[in-house]
């Protein structure tokens, strides 16, 4: 099959697959998810109150009914309005996303370059004390709760108990200086929560490519670490870490941000999902899953053709 | 790719993301603008005056909007101003009609909203627009509760399609300055009302134009305007159209012995605002609330009650720690409201029984329970020993409290209420399964485990106490809205210092889904509270309050109550009587600073 | 399981600290479960107190001991950690042989569709919906969680059993007409136990570490004491400058965490399991 058919497979895939989370989703944070009538009444509500807003809400509509018109104005790129302000979910989320990837992009960078660095060291003296110990400090770091992590973080960098060197909360940034200033600490605490995981990968993928026969016998040639880890085991070990990077892109834009913004009060994606799932906010919820979902299809297919570029052979199948 | 390519590219797309993430023009040159940073430990839902029921919401919206009425700035009790009104409403004979007097020349911001985007004045049918909009089954209004019954005409006007231009007759523009309101039983509280964020003035055209965008946008008279708002902050500016009234602090209600040594009489004979510039930033969590504040990234703080031991030097009188003095100003303020637990009386397992002896052990339990609770350690705990225990259900901060009131329902007594329960036969066996309902959190848990102590030290196996625990605070709120929890703890936060808002809690006719969370039905009550409603401050109203508030205790309807004290921080470079108390912030417009901030 | 395997295992230092300090918790999490040690449920002594013999880490808000309150987070550590891995291993491992017995089939399509759609929601959004639909507290939570994790389980037991379908000894069990289920059950499980394993250990790392994200996200257990909820009361004391809660808490999950991630690299050293896939 070309390239091409194969993609356009795996786009319908991919259709499928958010149609599912769409279904999903839709079900348990609309049908059973939070009851938002009683938070957009008054102090006296009469019964005729109760049944206006739930006609408003559209509570009292056929599941299906709901989910179809859902679907079709999520189709046409309407998500509808937040029930916490009547603002409309787009703009909301297009104000979000910028600041979320300015966010988390320089953690999750860093944390892959350090721990690509720390895995080519352990992997190049496997066994040795640098193994042990990189080994070790990943296995710790894997055992700190994010939430700890964070908390400790702040304790020492950002009150008075600690440093005082940097801001507890917020994101006023204007230019590259404020934007140090506010990025600084979420961007430890993302690399500290991710490094250990990072570690342990990089370290097992250098150490695959160093067990191949060409690159065992240019070391016993004297060829030099640095060429050989850069040159050789990383080119050869392109795909499954170009593969990895993608795949975590929407975990780390979701999850890795929702803690991180909600403690450091940062309005991104993170928080508004967070306080989407406080309140119930549906409409902000759903547009937050399905658009996460979204960009984890683009990724697969991404990472498929990448991966289908790279390696030829895999096409015949 | 190679790595040192793809470290470009990166480095290459967050460059390109920073200066998208600049939203912030650079400040135009000229002389520094007079900043205020304030803080609140919650964001408003929506800045729509239909739905200011927040003390977050209100806070905003009695700033971008104006009100016909106000409370003066320093008046304590609070007593009432006109603010959009003239003066204060000229009543009929009857009580029955309200005449009020606009002033004239006051304008709306310009916002798109208008033809051109320039600003019209704010008229007599501005005002009858606002209120009827709560009306309006498109609105979804919370503060329709307040005029509803009460203004002649209005049922109709809604079920007759809520036609704009066919007002109902208890609510007209008599001309463009003069409003006319006809209420159909005397209403004493009907000026207090006028005073609230929900009826707050708004043109139609900003409806119109804006529908639901109302929630992030605001078009007003009020004395600042909305520069942005997002779920972290709201940033506001001068309302350089604001109507000039020079401030007569006397007028204001100053008592040296409360006011002096704030540096307000700096602002005596000026007109507000005298900020050019408010944020407002919503910080839920107190510790980074504290954080922000300690480090002078605002300026104001609600003080978390965890800090009041590092913070005070002395509790009586509230006295901070010399470090703190210096850089502090600090403020122990009443809350608007009081805590308690309402007994679901709906409930034959701890409530009305239709058998009389079982409706007696009943009783008896929940005057044991009630007796069981400890209070001043409650306060301790939880507020920090500053909060004021009361017994009954009129909190200290209307004028209708009776501090002589006999304090057995809030005296811990172990005994009496262990004795309590075995004159009536009530024994570990016997005695029911207590289901004891809050939202998830952290504060409301342990608020459960407190409760379930003082249970286990009555005589209650520990497992019959139990948590009846809700995911969100309005699956709560539908929970005991639908009778299905026990015991409901909640705030009441007053509208206005008048006991009729807390009594109206117990009203039979107010049973859920009312704001009567415990379904309170005493015929005594109800008759004396519809005797009272309709009378004017008095001290036959006083007993008559003080008589339903005798039968809530009599009947141990509720483990009630606590006032708590707020301690309100803020910086010794301001010039302000900060109060958080009924409508929120609307003290912003007298803010000023002492010494303007040097960029 | 292969014997050299398991001797590896028990010469590795990590497998056997890490044993030690686990089977340690899970005593004291027993002693919990007995009633033995924990709190009592009293309130009221004095609090906020500092560290002192009789209260190793003080006391909190409610005057209630802290260090109580952290072993009996241990018990709520395992019963969640402990549930959600055996809900999820046990589903992982019936779907995903199921789906892996006939490669290409309907029911295979199915269930990669269903894990597709399970795996493309962040977990924290997937679990909070789930814990708010099932009306929240611990059993929300474990039902939440073991509903989101069982497809890594099952996408690994899928790929083995799928392997070892094609091999002489499955093809002869079928030739002799033994019915699948108990082919799959009897030989193919067994050998693919030490994925079991191995999943086993990430789960109940990632089911305590999300547990504690919830609980501080307001949406984690609230009938009984978990760590989470006391890193969220932390949360309150530390800037009140009382530090027990969070010490306690956080020592323990360490531990804890410690104990399990020892015990997972050694099981994977011996088996030559490493994920080098996401």
């Amino acid at each position: 099959m070309s390239l091409a058919g194969y993609l356009l497979r795996r786009l319908v895939h991919g259709a499928a697959l958010m149609l599912g989370v769409a279904l999903l989703s839709f079900t348990l944070m609309v049908q059973f998810g939070p009851d938002q009538t009683f938070e957009l009444l008054g102090k006296n509500p009469t019964t005729e109150d109760i049944e206006t807003v739930r006609e408003n809400l559209g509570y009292d509509r056929p599941f299906l009914m709901r989910f179809g018109d859902w679907l079709s104005h999520t189709l046409r790129g309407d998500f509808g309005v937040s029930a916490a302000n009547g603002e409309p979910v787009g703009p909301l989320l297009g104000r979000a996303f910028p600041i979320t990837l300015a966010l988390v992009l320089p953690g999750f960078l860093i944390g892959n370059v350090l721990g690509l660095l720390l895995g080519m060291l352990a992997a190049w003296h496997r066994g040795g004390a640098w193994d042990r110990l990189v080994l070790g400090g990943s296995v710790a770091g894997l055992s700190l709760s994010f939430l700890v992590i964070i908390i400790v973080l702040q304790l020492l960098l950002c009150t008075p108990y600690g440093l005082n060197l940097f801001p507890t909360r917020g994101w006023r940034v204007d230019g590259l200086g404020s934007y140090f200033y506010y990025v600084t600490v979420p961007t430890l605490a993302l690399i500290t929560v991710s490094l250990g995981y990072n570690t342990r990968f990089y370290r097992a993928v250098i150490l695959e490519e160093l067990g191949r026969e060409h690159i065992r016998t240019a070391r016993a040639f004297g060829a030099g670490g640095g060429e050989l880890l850069f040159t050789h085991a990383l080119r050869n070990a392109a795909v499954p870490v170009l593969t990895r990077l993608l795949y975590s892109i929407p975990l780390v834009l979701v999850s890795g941000s929702l803690l991180i913004e909600t403690y450091f009060g940062i309005p991104g994606v993170g928080k508004i999902a967070f306080d989407a799932i406080t309140s119930g906010d549906q409409a902000v919820l759903l547009a937050i899953v399905v658009l996460t979902a979204a960009l984890f299809v683009a990724v697969q297919l991404l990472a498929d053709a990448g991966s289908r570029l790279a390696d030829p052979r895999l096409g015949s199948s | 790719m190679k790595p040192a390519s793809t470290l470009t590219l990166a480095l290459a797309v967050l460059s390109l993301l920073l200066f998208t993430a600049c939203s912030e023009a650079p400040e135009d040159d000229g002389p520094a603008p007079v900043t205020y940073v304030h803080s609140m430990d919650g964001a408003p839902k929506s800045l729509d005056p239909a739905r200011a029921s927040s003390i977050y919401g209100k806070t905003l919206v009695l700033n971008l909007y104006d009100t016909l009425y106000r409370y003066r700035y320093l008046a304590r009790p609070y007593a009432l101003a006109p603010n959009l009104a003239a003066a204060l409403p000229e009543f009929s004979e009857d009580g029955l009609t309200l005449t009020i007097r606009l002033k004239e020349g006051v304008r709306f911001v310009d916002d798109p909203a208008f033809p051109d985007g320039v600003g019209r004045e704010v008229v007599a049918s501005d005002v009858v627009y606002s209120l009827l909009r709560h009306f309006d089954p498109e609105t979804q209004s919370q503060g329709a509760w307040l005029w509803r019954e009460r203004i002649e005409g209005l049922e109709e006007w809604k079920a007759a399609g809520a036609d704009y231009d066919a007002p109902p007759p208890g609510l007209r523009a008599l001309d463009e300055h003069t409003l006319q309101l006809r209420l159909t039983q005397p209403y004493p509280q009907i000026v207090y009302t006028l005073t609230q964020g929900y009826a707050a003035v708004l043109p139609r055209e900003a409806v119109a134009y804006h529908g639901e965008g109302l929630g992030t946008h605001a078009v007003g008279s009020g004395p600042f305007r909305l520069i942005s708002v997002d779920r972290t902050r709201a940033v506001l500016e001068r309302n350089s159209a604001f109507r000039q009234e020079p401030v007569s602090l006397a007028a204001e209600g100053f008592d040296p012995a409360f006011d002096e040594g704030l540096g307000l009489e700096r602002i005596e004979g000026r007109a507000p605002p005298f900020l050019d510039r408010l944020e407002v930033e919503f910080i839920r969590e107190d510790a980074a609330r504290w954080n922000a504040f300690f480090a002078g990234e605002t300026e104001f703080l609600k003080l978390p009650v965890a800090q009041f031991d590092r913070v005070l030097e002395s509790r009586d009188p509230v006295r901070l720690q010399p470090n703190m003095a210096e850089r502090f100003h600090v403020q122990a303020a009443p809350e608007a409201g009081f805590v308690y637990t309402s007994f679901n009386m709906d409930d034959p397992a701890i409530g009305d029984h239709p058998d009389p002896d079982q409706d007696e052990r009943n009783r008896a339990l929940r005057c044991a329970i009630v007796k069981a609770f400890d209070w001043p350690t409650r306060n301790q705990q939880f507020s920090g020993g500053l909060g004021r225990v009361f017994p009954g259900v009129i909190p200290p901060v209307v004028p209708e409290f009776n501090p002589d009131l006999d304090p057995t329902s809030i005296t811990h007594d172990l005994e009496g209420a262990q004795a309590l329960l075995t004159e009536y036969g009530w024994n570990a066996e016997n005695l029911p399964v207590l289901k004891w309902g809050f939202p998830s959190s952290v504060t409301d848990r342990q608020l459960f485990e407190l409760f379930r102590g003082y249970m286990v030290t009555l005589g209650f196996p520990a497992e019959k106490v139990q948590p009846l625990v809700y995911a969100s605070f309005g699956d709560f709120l539908r929970a005991f809205t639908n009778r299905e929890v026990m015991l409901v703890t909640t705030g009441w936060t007053l509208d206005y210092p008048d006991a009729e808002n807390t009594l109206q809690l117990f009203y039979g006719r107010n049973a859920s889904p009312g704001a009567n969370n415990g379904n309170f039905d005493d015929e005594e009550f109800n008759r004396l509270y519809r005797e009272a409603a309709v009378l004017e401050p008095s001290p036959e109203r006083t007993a008559l309050f003080q008589a339903m508030n005798q039968r809530v205790l009599d009947e141990c309807a509720a483990i009630s109550g606590l006032n708590r004290r707020l301690l309100l921080l803020w910086s010794r470079e301001l010039a302000m009587q900060p109060d958080r108390a009924f409508v929120g912030g609307y003290f912003f417009r007298f803010i000023d600073r002492l010494t303007p901030e040097v960029p | 399981m292969r014997s050299d395997a398991v001797q590896q295992l028990w010469r590795s230092r990590g497998w056997r600290f890490g044993l030690g300090l686990g089977l340690m918790l899970a005593a004291i999490a027993l002693a919990v479960g007995f009633g033995w040690l924990g709190p009592d449920g009293s309130v009221g002594g004095p609090q906020w107190q500092g560290a002192s013999a009789a209260h190793w880490f003080g006391t909190n808000r409610l005057g209630q001991d802290i260090f109580d309150r952290a072993l009996a987070g241990t018990a709520t550590a395992f019963r969640v950690g402990g549930l959600v891995t055996a809900g999820a291993l046990v589903l992982g491992a019936l779907l995903g042989a199921a789906a892996g017995w006939r490669t290409g089939s309907l029911l295979d399509e199915v269930m990669l569709y269903l894990m597709g759609v399970l795996d493309s929601v962040p977990i924290y959004l997937l679990a909070a919906a789930l814990a708010f639909a099932l009306g929240g507290g611990e059993l929300a939570v474990i039902t939440a969680m073991t509903l989101s994790f069982w497809t890594a389980t099952a996408r690994l037991i899928r790929g083995e059993v799928a392997r070892l379908r094609t091999r002489e000894f499955v093809l002869s069990a079928q030739a002799i007409g033994l019915p699948a289920p108990l082919i799959v059950g009897r030989h193919l499980l067994p050998n693919a136990a030490h994925i079991l394993l191995v999943q086993g250990a990430l789960t109940f790392v990632a089911a305590i570490k999300t547990e504690v994200i919830l609980s501080f996200l307001g949406i984690g257990t609230l009938e009984n004491v978990s760590w989470g909820l006391m890193l969220a009361e932390s949360t309150q004391d530390l800037l009140a400058g009382h530090f027990g809660n969070f010490a306690a808490a956080s020592l323990l999950l360490f531990l804890l965490l410690l104990a399990l991630n020892l015990m997972t690299d050694a099981l994977q050293d011996a088996f030559d399991l490493r994920e080098t896939a996401a």
